[in-house]
């Protein structure tokens, strides 16, 4: 089915939206990204619509993902649309099943649809149709996970600047914790280690959706990143620089003791 | 493919005047959408994007904090919105699970334009309203 692809073959942005693409290109290029599929924008709208043969080829196509999934918006209708649109398109964390799936995809396509994102989309002055596809992922289940821009965002100083907490990395995205933060030079030696209080961590929970997990005192102030991390770390800075070239902002994640790439843009701040 | 029950579209005074095929074609555009126990459907003052009809569920009306109604199963809400995109007149709040079938501007705006005998009947239905209105 042409509206739904795996990862590895999506390279059109109008049909999948940037992230999708950009997750496409991190699987060619070999990046250690979990597996999953993009489904156009018309794809989405299909099943939001309950078209049987849509649903059940969608359904068909990703079962061998099992479950639970991630399910991420990826803005179809103009470059750069996933940053500016941060906030207004819906991400599901924890659909259970791909059975489930199809409920999901039509609460992203009306978070599109919105009031709320109606009046975005006039502010910023965007008065075309909104087209939402999404990725659809395994969901990890992350001991650690957070951000990593390839170059200081603040100063511009040629370093790599981490930020790692517990559990799934929306805690970092969120700001729900102070998490550590660790700074590297190019060849991955760490400049500063700095813990920070990660007093919750964000878990799947049983049946889908995600809860936050109170975090003991002693580990909430403890380094959550070892040696060995930063050195995966500062490899996954390395090759996306390669791949995407200098500045990139990266969303990552550790599970079973994999280092995962879940997202890479270009720094925008 | 799914959409709303025309029988429920035809008791929506914007689409009385619509006959039974035109009902359908509209009909045919909704998707569904459910919201849950205490979410805001939509708020006072913000700008609209959809027409909601609710298929099962609760819904409270307030405007200006002033509770003013509860909707059920068959009332509708939102329709000037299909219209003019303008602002909200009334919150609206999920007061159980709600189940909706909803119809955005976006996707009635391309109906009216290829069918303009639709769009004729909405304008009367709309300058009915208009004289009701004014004698009121």
């Amino acid at each position: 089915m042409s509206g739904v692809l795996p990862l590895a073959e999506v390279a059109d942005t109008s049909v999948f939206g940037s992230k999708a693409v950009g997750l496409g290109e991190a699987v060619r290029a070999g990046l250690p990204v979990p597996d999953g599929f993009a489904l156009s924008g018309q794809t989405v709208e299909q099943v939001a619509a309950g078209d049987e043969a849509t649903v059940s080829a969608v359904i068909g196509t990703v079962r061998p993902l099992g479950g639970p999934l991630a399910v991420r918006s990826s803005a179809a209708d103009e470059d750069g649309a996933d940053a500016s649109f941060a906030g207004q398109h819906l991400t599901l964390l924890n659909v259970p099943t791909v059975d489930a799936l199809p409920p999901a995809l039509a609460e992203i396509w009306w978070s599109a649809n919105s009031d709320s994102a109606i009046s975005y989309r006039k502010r910023v002055g965007l008065f075309t149709r909104p087209s939402v596809a999404v990725v659809v992922q395994r969901l990890l289940d992350p001991e650690t996970a957070g951000v990593m821009f390839t170059r200081n965002p603040v100063t511009g100083a040629d370093e790599r600047m981490i930020e790692a907490s517990l559990g799934l990395g929306e805690a970092v995205v969120a700001g729900l914790v102070i998490p550590d933060s660790y700074r590297l030079d190019r060849e991955g030696n760490a400049l500063e280690r700095r813990p920070g209080l990660k007093r919750i961590a964000i878990r799947r929970k049983e049946g889908g959706g995600t809860f936050e997990e109170e975090v003991p005192a002693a580990a909430a102030e403890q380094h959550c990143l070892g040696d060995d991390d930063l050195a995966a770390l500062s490899g996954l800075a390395r090759r996306c620089e390669e791949v995407y070239g200098p500045g990139r902002d990266i969303e990552w994640a550790i599970a079973d003791g994999t280092l995962y790439l879940l997202q890479c843009r270009a720094v925008t701040r | 493919m799914a959409g709303a029950p025309v029988e429920a579209l035809r008791r929506v005074p914007l689409f009385a005047d619509l006959d039974s095929d035109e009902l359908h074609q509209v009909a045919l555009l909704f998707k569904k959408r459910h919201f849950v126990q205490g979410e805001t459907v939509m708020r006072e003052g913000t700008d609209g994007a959809a027409f909601f009809l609710i298929e099962a569920g609760e819904a409270s009306v307030s405007v200006a904090g002033s509770a003013r109604a509860n909707l059920h199963a068959g009332d509708h809400f939102g329709e000037i919105a299909l219209i003019d995109e303008g602002v909200r007149s009334a919150t609206i709040t999920a007061v159980s699970e709600l189940d909706c079938y909803g119809l955005t501007y976006w996707e009635f705006r391309p109906l009216l334009l290829a069918n303009g005998a639709i769009g004729l009947k909405l304008l009367q239905s709309l300058a009915q309203k208009l004289r009701s209105a004014e004698a009121s």
